[in-house]
């Protein structure tokens, strides 16, 4: 029927997401062979109807070109280029049909058909034997020339030469890479008219001998394009469409050429191709065709002279088809091209059809405004179009469901265009179809663009949000308190069948003026300052993440999460709190898949980071309690716990000590460790009690009994850096300013605080009172952890200290001397055991442990005050 | 007993091993170097490095001990060999610096200045007389290399008197020194990528022709030779020594001494015949000194050694490490060595056998130069000096056809000419003056310079036209040259000020313009016309041409004897003699300028 494209599927091939162009080519008459964007090539054969093989290649295939007077086939891939004959291919396939029952030959191609080594190879073209490849490197388009093999058994390919552009912007093309397919630098090669028989006869023989990205151009244009010495000389001209728009061109064999840029389509090259465009005339072709992805088209011809002393000259028109363009192919007349969801065709000869002047421009550009709808949609592939003796053209195009069909064109006539479409004869039925084919089509547009305004205002509050924690982040000096969006926590001993643990209560308060939406997720990493002997030395942490619907501003988001079991030890644990958005929510599974460059597909954006120290995991006993036996105490640990707190600190004490030691007779006796903290109470007053005046304005000056009970009451229920002890809110303050405690691996710890009077012998009277924090344990890890911690917290009020004019007092010079000279002395120490250990000599490993301890020890007994 | 265990492995040996290691590895490597393509020995060369840098980062981790030196040096020896054979200088330098710094430190004192030739004198001086010396002398080796390869020669001069000192002390001393006391020792010395004397060896040669080339570009040519024929007699590849030679013979020739520049650009080659830079410098000497027969000689000589299939390899191209050619990177110095490319030569070759009467020759050559632009794999490199354009070779090539009695032939290759550029040809041309010499061409758009493209079109036509005279065939003659003046009777000449006109006699035309080029091609038209008129007998035809091609030529001696041959035959016989006087004269003068 007149005006309808039949469309026939000849064969369905999966179709995954690619990052590259996929490609049609037919070849070697009747073989069709496909890449898509995979590391295979399906070859099909179109008289059979069925696969014949599948080319497994190494690498993802970028490119193929077969040599049809030796039967060969070219795969470029990531590796390099790879070789493979056809005979030796069907031969193959003919045998693994014989030996096994699968129907489908999958041939595995390895290195020895690597011809030629090079990486990253794009493009391929084989003129005669030379044969071109086309490859990126940073900073330039690399163009190499390899000479083949007279005989196919040689594997000797030798570089003639090779050619470089620069790239026009390495920036804007890296964007590009990123965000939409990978698209092959396209490569034809162009002939002078005269050379060889054209390759538009209607003969099927002349047709097979000419691969499809070679033209014959007429003479007359080759010589304007390329220069009257190429056309001397009869080179064949390479050219080259990049995906950043320009046009190359290389004249193979004149002596000195490089790559020139011909022309600039500043939209990446989808096709380039020639055609004859007259009906009738010569059999060259008269005009070379690029089409660029956005739908710009480029016709160059002749233009006639105009004005007299003018002579004739290559006119370059360039119009605009409605893009997207996919791809495209042109035969004698037309230029077929599809946009994904139609295929359409421009008749190139309308412009050029006999009126010459001016105006022929003007007309071109105007033939480009109406190009013919075939009513074919998704194809992402065609091959060169064939023509039947009868006139039929028919077209291999691949369909993006990885469908191979054949689409054969209605005759053209000249009396009957496509456009018009001859209203009598059309049916009902047809103009129903039609009508339903457009609802449809615009009922999805509909529903498409509605989501797509959904996702715009999400994606706005997203963005939104994102500014806002970018923009807190990057002032360093926010305090906690006033970010817009934070977290903050509380951490809580709970015993669940026999076993203590403690859980982590996490609060997300949101008091900015958006609404978290769905996508987004809190994560909450925990990760232990230092590690666990039992976790191989890595340092892990834990993720836990929590998605949440709506937040509304105000609203407050509770999560709870366990962080630590009875008797791990590795505190303090850092909590990095971050929020992340996942792009899937606003998009969905596949179409983020298509977007290459978004591995994850994922925004994280940082809240805060809190910190749970010893402190903090103290399980406070009650200071009634303290002196009776550990059975009875409120905290329920049974004997059985005591037994293994006692066997566990006695083990680290063992180690810490060393057999090497020798007697065993303190063996039973526990070692107490301690360190102390001293810290100015001038410091703390003001510190203190400024902090309490808040709650009670009249409270005269603390005794310094008192001070000592609210330093330890402050330090154990301060909600320092967003956590806070949650068990003692409802406990009566503290009496006494000696606290019992048991850390988080069971052992007992003491806190003490005591005011003591500082002072150099020399000058009594510039004596300073100080409280002293002393941490007291048997076990080393403890008083570690304490120290540690005691020390951040006073840190932490050393920067809420008013400022103050300097102290008159004399800083204790001395001391601090005496101070710097034995850290000196400690840091020769460490530093002569560290290389006596890296060289093997010396003391064994134990020897070295115990030398570490005793410089640890020593470091902890800092006589030194904090004012 | 279990102390011994771990002793064993202590980290310095493990760390001497692992240098060791690698240093076998690339050996081996290069010893099977010729089976590996130069990609996959880059690779390998990018791995060592990468591997050589890690190890000594690891022993750089630990305080500077004087145990380790010798390791330590060791390793930054061969990272820095590595990095320099990769031209990562400035990877090379900064581990040179660390090391440097840190060899300082050995020796007691701290690094004061960053400055490179500062720092290396402190250092030198510091650990003068120490075990430290020949650590730190092998450094400077390295230092001297990256001066060299950077072109630094203004720092190695500098330096020369300690670099003359490291010659002396290093091939004997330090070497030895370090093997007897490796021998002490239980455990066995690392070793290195590239022995420091071969390396020292390598860069006083090179040093020695780097300086030369530079000097003699400044124009201080004795200064130059007098250093190039002392390194003439160092240790060295034999390709090396070859340049040197070359140098000096290039000095000679500055210094106008010809014949002894002949003589070192024959020891050149004699020395290594792949220093065809030599066989070039002398043809352009026999050039110079008109003799043609040895100019025609040594350009055969050039063209068959480029021809040859391992002249496309450079010559400096060296499996080693280290090869002279990274070490040899100046300007000046590649200026020198440049050659022609063999389609140039060949070329050149033609060119002077056909001016020089030796046409069948040059015949032959020129029909070599067409087939290889046609064939279909030969190379296509950026030549340098340019050839000339293609249609002009073509032309050349049709004019020594028909000197060597082959008109078919000549009348093929003008068809060729015309049928390509014809369909190109504007309809009307106009030529400005233009003050200056250099004119600014006129281009059009698609690059091609549309008055050469008439030019080119009228001298093939011209061709044609004698090459029917040589036939015989006086009317396909006056054909042909009909065609050749009407075409260029389509360029217009604009005087400033004036309207376009029709170039005429009477215009004072300067040398190698285009418009005297164009009147050239007028007058030689026009004789040619004039001579094929008198031939078929129609005289008045024939005396207006050749009066006109005598206006458009003066200097055309065959016009005016064909002139006054006319006038003589249609009886006008004291203007025939007035005319053949005047132009005996004029060519009696022309021949004695």
């Amino acid at each position: 029927m007149e005006g309808r494209c039949a469309v026939e599927t000849l064969a369905e091939f999966g179709f995954s997401g690619t990052s590259c162009t996929p490609k049609v080519k037919s070849g070697f008459g009747i073989y069709v062979f496909l890449c898509m964007g995979s590391d295979e090539v399906y070859v099909f054969n179109t008289q059979e109807r069925k696969l014949t093989a599948v080319l497994q290649f190494p690498g993802l295939v970028t490119d193929l070109v077969e040599s049809p007077d030796k039967q060969l086939l070219y795969v470029s891939c990531r590796s390099g280029v790879y070789c493979v004959s056809l005979s030796f291919l069907l031969s193959r396939a003919q045998s693994s049909l014989a030996n096994t029952s699968s129907c489908l030959a999958e041939l595995k191609v390895s290195s020895e058909f690597l011809v030629v080594g090079e990486e990253g190879v794009l493009s391929l073209l084989l003129i005669d034997s030379v044969l071109l490849m086309l490859s990126q490197t940073d900073v330039s388009w690399v163009l190499s020339l390899y000479k083949t093999p007279k005989q196919t058994q040689s594997s000797s390919y030798e570089m003639l030469s090779s050619f470089t552009l620069p790239l026009v912007s390495a920036f804007v093309h890296e964007d590009e890479l990123k965000t939409r397919m990978r698209r092959r630098p396209v490569l034809i090669c162009v002939f002078h008219g005269q050379t060889a028989s054209p390759p538009f006869s209607s003969t099927s023989s002349a047709e097979a001998a000419s691969p499809v990205s070679h033209f014959h151009l007429k003479p007359v244009l080759f010589k304007r394009l390329f220069g009257i010495d190429t056309a001397l000389i009869k080179s064949p001209v390479i050219l080259c469409g990049l995906p950043d728009g320009r046009l190359c061109f290389l004249p193979l064999r004149l002596p000195g050429s490089r790559l020139r840029v011909l022309h600039s389509l500043e939209q990446p090259v989808v096709f380039i191709g020639a055609s004859v465009v007259m009906k009738t005339g010569p059999e060259h072709a008269q005009c070379l065709v690029a089409v660029g992805e956005l739908g710009r088209v480029l016709l160059i011809k002749m233009d006639k002279g105009g004005s007299e002393g003018e002579c004739s000259r290559a006119g370059f028109t360039e119009g605009c088809v409605p893009g997207p363009v996919v791809c495209g192919c042109v035969d004698k007349r037309h230029l077929y091209y599809s946009t994904g969801s139609d295929l359409l065709a421009l008749d190139l000869s309308k412009g050029s059809s006999g009126i010459e002047g001016q105006e022929c421009g003007e007309e071109t550009s105007a033939a480009l405004q109406s190009p013919t709808s075939l009513n074919v949609c998704r194809v992402i592939s065609l091959a060169q179009p064939t023509c039947s003796p009868a006139g039929e053209v028919q077209l291999l195009g691949l369909s993006i469901r990885g469908q191979l069909q054949r689409i054969t064109l209605p005759v053209w006539r000249k009396d009957a265009r496509m456009s018009k479409l001859p209203q009598g004869r059309c049916s009902a039925r047809d103009l129903l179809s039609a009508i339903g084919d457009v609802y449809e089509r615009a009922s999805v547009l509909k529903t498409s663009i509605k989501s797509k305004n959904q996702t715009l205002r999400h994606l706005n509050q997203v963005l939104n949000i994102s500014f806002l924690l970018l923009a807190s982040t990057r002032e360093e000096h926010f305090p906690i308190q006033e970010k817009p969006i934070r977290c903050h926590a509380m951490t809580k001993w709970s015993r669940l069948l026999q076993k203590d643990s403690l859980n982590l209560t996490c609060v997300l308060d949101n008091s900015s003026p958006y609404v978290l939406e769905r996508g987004w997720t809190l994560t909450i990493a925990a990760f232990p300052l230092s590690c666990s002997p039992s976790a191989g030395g890595e340092s892990s942490s834990t993720n836990f993440s929590f998605q949440f619907c709506n937040l509304h501003p105000g609203e407050t988001l509770e999560v709870s999460l366990p962080l630590a079991a009875a008797g791990d030890t590795y505190f303090p644990v850092t909590i990095n709190c971050s929020l992340t958005f996942s792009v899937t929510s606003l998009l969905g599974e596949e179409e983020v898949a298509s977007f290459t460059g978004l591995q994850s597909g994922c925004i994280s954006l940082p809240l805060n980071t809190l910190t749970v120290d010893w402190l903090h995991v103290l399980q406070v006993k009650s200071s009634t309690a303290s002196h009776k036996n550990t059975t009875s105490q409120p905290n329920n640990i049974t004997t059985a716990d005591t037994i293994q707190a006692f066997v566990r600190s006695h083990r680290i004490w063992c180690s810490g000590r060393g057999d090497g030691g020798g007697g065993g007779a303190s063996a039973l006796k526990q070692e107490q460790y301690s360190a102390c903290v001293r810290v100015s109470s001038e410091l703390l007053r003001d510190t203190l009690v400024l902090k309490s005046s808040d709650l009670d304005p009249q409270e005269p000056m603390l005794a310094p009994h008192n001070l000592c009970i609210s330093l330890l009451d402050w330090m154990l229920s301060d909600s320092l850096g967003g956590v806070k002890m949650g068990h003692r809110g409802d406990e009566i303050a503290l009496s006494s300013p000696v606290v019992h405690a048991q850390g988080p691996n069971g052992d007992t710890v003491k806190l003490t605080a005591k005011e003591v009077n500082i002072g150099e012998e020399s000058m009594a009277k510039e004596s300073l009172s100080a409280i002293e924090v002393r941490v007291e344990s048997s076990s080393v890890a403890a008083v570690c952890g304490l120290h540690h911690a005691v020390l951040h917290r006073v840190q932490t009020l050393l920067q809420r200290a008013p400022k103050r004019p300097a102290s008159t007092k004399t800083v204790q010079s001395l001391g601090l001397r005496q101070a710097l000279q034995r850290a000196e002395c400690l840091l020769q120490q460490i530093q002569q055991s560290r290389i006596s250990a890296a060289f093997g000599v010396g003391e064994s490993t134990r020897q070295m442990t115990h030398s570490f301890l005793s410089v640890y020890r020593e470091l902890r007994e800092n006589p030194l005050l904090i004012i | 007993m279990s102390n011994k265990i771990y002793h064993t492995l202590s980290l310095f040996d493990k760390w001497v091993q692992e240098n060791n290691n690698l240093v076998n590895k690339w050996k081996q490597q290069e010893g099977g170097g010729d089976t590996l393509s130069r990609d996959q020995s880059q690779t390998h060369l990018k791995w060592c490095t990468s591997e050589f840098e890690t190890l000594l980062r690891k022993i750089q981790g630990v305080p500077p001990l004087a145990d380790h030196t010798q390791l330590e040096v060791s390793v930054v020896y061969n990272a820095c060999v590595c990095f320099t054979a990769q031209s990562q200088f400035t990877e090379a330098e900064l581990l040179l610096k660390q090391a440097t710094e840190r060899a300082l430190q050995m020796a007691g004192n701290f690094p004061v200045a960053s400055d490179p030739p500062v720092l290396w004198r402190t250092v030198l001086k510091s650990v003068e007389n120490t075990a430290l010396n020949s650590c730190v002398l092998y450094l400077l080796c390295l230092q001297w290399a990256i001066w060299l390869a950077t072109c630094q020669l203004k720092m190695i001069e500098e330096f020369q008197e300690e670099l003359t000192s490291l010659v002396e002390t290093l091939p004997d001393g330090v070497w030895d020194d370090r093997r007897s006391k490796a021998r002490g020792k239980s455990f066995d010395i690392s070793l290195l990528v590239m022995e420091p004397r071969r390396l020292v060896e390598l860069l006083q040669i090179c040093t020695s022709i780097a300086q030369g080339a530079e000097r003699l570009s400044e124009g201080h040519s004795s200064e130059a030779l007098s250093g190039l024929q002392i390194a003439s007699s160092l240790p060295a590849p034999r390709i090396l020594v070859a340049y040197t030679h070359f140098l000096s013979g290039s000095c000679l020739a500055h210094m106008s001494r010809p014949q002894m520049a002949l003589q070192c650009y024959r020891k050149a080659l004699e020395t290594d015949f792949r220093c065809v830079c030599a066989l070039y410098q002398s043809m352009l000497i026999y050039r110079q000194l008109g003799n043609t027969q040895a100019e025609i000689q040594a350009l055969h000589l050039l063209h068959s050694t480029r021809m040859l299939p391992s002249a496309t390899e450079p010559a400096l191209a060296c499996t080693h490490l280290l090869s002279p050619s990274s070490l040899l990177r100046s300007q000046s110095l590649s200026s020198l060595l440049s050659v022609p490319s063999a389609l140039s030569v060949l070329h050149n070759l033609a060119l002077k056998c056909v001016l020089h009467g030796r046409v069948s020759e040059g015949v032959e050559h020129y029909l070599d130069l067409l087939a290889a632009f046609h064939s279909e794999d030969h190379q296509v490199h950026a030549e340098v000096p340019p050839l000339p354009r293609l249609t002009e070779l073509y032309l050349e090539a049709g004019t020594a056809l028909l000197m060597a009695q082959r008109p078919a032939d000549c009348m093929a290759l003008c068809d060729e000419v015309i049928s390509t550029t014809l369909e190109l040809l504007p309809e009307k041309l106009i030529l400005e003056e233009l003050e200056q010499r250099n004119e600014i061409r006129d281009v059009s758009v698609e690059g091609e310079d549309r008055v050469a493209m008439l030019l080119w079109t009228g001298a093939a036509y011209l061709l044609q036209g004698h090459c029917q005279t040589h036939l015989k065939d006086w009317k396909q003659a006056v054909i042909h040259y009909t065609r050749c003046i009407n075409l260029l009777m389509k360029v217009w000449f604009k005087k400033r000020g004036f309207q376009p006109q029709i170039p005429s006699a009477d215009m004072i035309v300067k040398e190698g313009t285009y418009l005297s080029v164009l009147q050239k091609l007028k007058g030689l038209s026009l004789a040619g016309r004039g001579i094929s008129f008198t031939q078929t007998d129609q005289l008045k035809e024939a005396l207006r041409d050749l009066q006109l091609s005598l206006q458009a030529f003066p200097e055309c001696v065959g016009a005016g004897l064909w002139c006054g041959e006319v006038l003589w035959r249609l009886g006008r016989r004291r203007m025939a003699a007035a005319h053949w006087e005047k132009t005996w004269t004029f060519s009696a003068q022309s021949s004695l300028e």
